[in-house]
């Protein structure tokens, strides 16, 4: 059994979002045509879900599922709360290590973080259509 | 309720208790100049009042343990107490044969000290236990053979509170000329020990658990042919010599007065856990999804440990800041390793990680139980809604 931790792990950021996760869940049902990607890793049994409903170029509504630590339920919180309403374009766009240091994510949490971009990449190519180059 | 702490909740007794305010009083006067500071080892007045005071708390402990003082050792504490006894015993009785005998499921003190001896050329059976976490019996025999010298089975385990059958199993080792060691540093004060009527050789305790001070423990050797334990350290002769090392006055005072409190008031504070441990369940356990990990029969009412499916470990315990419990889960994606005693209990690796240990203590109020009962329902609730994995059970 862990019990004790020597410092507090979480920023105070991790924490609030953490508490108000008002971007989680599904869509309700009457977004019939929203559009979702999932992504999961083995290692950890971390899996994130993205649902988004399009208007055009610009991303209306996001939300997520997130089975995983409070640091990705923080960065995909963060994440759906700043591409709501942004070009579509935007999916491609998760600024990994700028997330990691504005939530202030130890290193090591890293790939938890790198899920949910490869969500959010998963999303764009299910909007678009278009496959994106792995560099 | 930690008094420095009053928005946080203690049920961490498993890990360890606070020092009984009586216990802390009798400490405090082995430590200054105005009091009995001297080393018990000199034979000057001074000092052999400190030797009295030493021996004053052998007493105590021996009175709780229903033993002879002279068979108790002074250590630093459990770990120190299961090394002694199970390498200073294997070393000893090495010309007789090198197979020893354990669980899985013991503490790491435990199994770490017997993959120490496996390195020296001990051969060691590792028997898994059942679902309940208890060790079948019949499966312990079939694995004795006629160079086993030594045993380790835990009494209390610490993660699940699960109550191993002791007696039984010294039975066993006693028909055969075996060494018994047991890890009983979650019982000895809490529930009966009795050493004049269980078969056991070896035995160790720890004072941090049972409301007395932390590096101070016991090791209790029975007084017996062919039980004796070789000395891990060298020099000062104390312990006669089996435990070198100037003797820390204050402590053992505190450990001697621990276990006369422990003995005065031991059924007490059993029927007020047992009280405690039946309020919790009660409140969480009906919520979708939980699991109990170990024996809902043979188990210390002290620890009530859970799983929680569709909810992940370390998010849960964040839930859970409010409260100081035990967690499966770790806090660093480097280090996730799941209990090993729930992993041979059946759980995969989410359920273990998601596992919560709530262990309760003399100064436990049904009232904290309480804010433990809906913090705790608040957190699933919370998490589930986020969450895209739901209990299967739902």
């Amino acid at each position: 059994m862990t019990t004790a931790v020597l410092t507090n792990p979480y920023s105070v950021l991790v924490k609030r979002y953490f508490a108000n996760p008002v971007h989680a869940g599904q869509l309700p049902d009457e977004y019939n045509n929203a559009v979702v990607s999932e992504v999961a890793e083995s290692e950890t049994g971390a899996r994130v879900i993205l649902y988004a409903v399009v208007d055009g170029d610009t991303v209306r509504m996001l939300r997520y599922q997130v089975f995983g630590c409070p640091h990705l339920i923080a960065a995909a919180e963060a994440f759906c709360d700043e591409a709501e309403g942004q070009p579509v374009s935007t999916l491609l766009e998760l600024d990994v290590p700028g997330l990691m240091d504005k939530l202030t994510i130890p290193v090591e949490k890293t790939g938890r973080v790198l899920i949910l971009e490869d969500a959010a990449k998963a999303l764009h190519i299910t909007v678009t259509g278009t496959k994106y180059s792995e560099d | 309720m930690l008094s420095n702490n009053a928005e946080l909740v203690y049920l961490d007794y498993a890990a360890t208790t606070p020092v009984d305010p009586q216990v802390a009083e009798a400490m405090s006067a082995y430590l200054t100049v105005d009091g009995t500071f001297a080393n018990p080892s000199s034979i000057h007045a001074a000092g052999r009042q400190s030797a009295a005071a030493v021996e004053r708390a052998r007493e105590q402990l021996a009175g709780l343990l229903n033993v002879s003082p002279h068979e108790l050792i002074w250590t630093s504490g459990a770990t120190e107490s299961v090394n002694l006894g199970i390498i200073g015993a294997a070393r000893f009785r090495s010309n007789r044969g090198k197979h020893l005998i354990t669980m899985p499921t013991e503490h790491k003190a435990v199994t770490d000290t017997f993959q120490a001896l496996e390195r020296e050329g001990f051969e060691v059976t590792y028997l898994m236990p059942d679902r309940n976490g208890l060790l079948a019996l019949d499966e312990f025999e079939a694995a004795i053979r006629d160079d086993t010298q030594l045993v380790s089975v835990m009494h209390v385990n610490n993660e699940t509170g699960v109550i191993q059958d002791i007696r039984r199993i010294g039975e066993c080792c006693r028909q055969r000329d075996i060494l018994l060691h047991v890890d009983a540093a979650q019982s000895v004060g809490k529930l009966p020990t009795d050493l004049s009527v269980l078969p056991v050789d070896l035995l160790s305790l720890t004072a941090h658990k049972l409301y007395g001070p932390k590096g101070i423990g016991a090791l209790y050797m029975a007084d017996r042919p062919g039980c004796h334990v070789l000395p891990l350290f060298h020099g000062g002769g104390q312990e006669r010599g089996l435990r070198p090392g100037t003797l820390p006055v204050h402590q053992i005072v505190g450990l001697g007065a621990a276990a006369s409190l422990a003995k005065s008031r031991q059924v007490e504070d059993l029927v007020h856990l047992q009280g405690l441990e039946a309020r919790l369940w009660s409140g969480i356990g009906n919520i979708p999804g939980i699991l109990r990990n170990g024996s809902e029969t043979e188990s210390f009412p002290g620890i009530l440990n859970v799983s929680i499916e569709g909810i992940e470990g370390e998010s849960l315990m964040l839930a859970l800041e409010p409260l100081c419990v035990g967690s499966g889960s770790a806090c660093n994606s480097r280090n996730r390793e799941s209990s090993t005693v729930l992993q041979a209990l059946g759980r995969d690796d989410a359920l273990a990680q998601s596992a919560i240990r709530f262990s309760f203590g003399r100064d436990t109020t049904n009232a904290e139980i309480d804010l433990a009962i809906g913090c705790y329902a608040d957190a699933i609730v919370h998490l589930r809604a986020i969450s895209p994995q739901q209990a299967r059970t739902a």
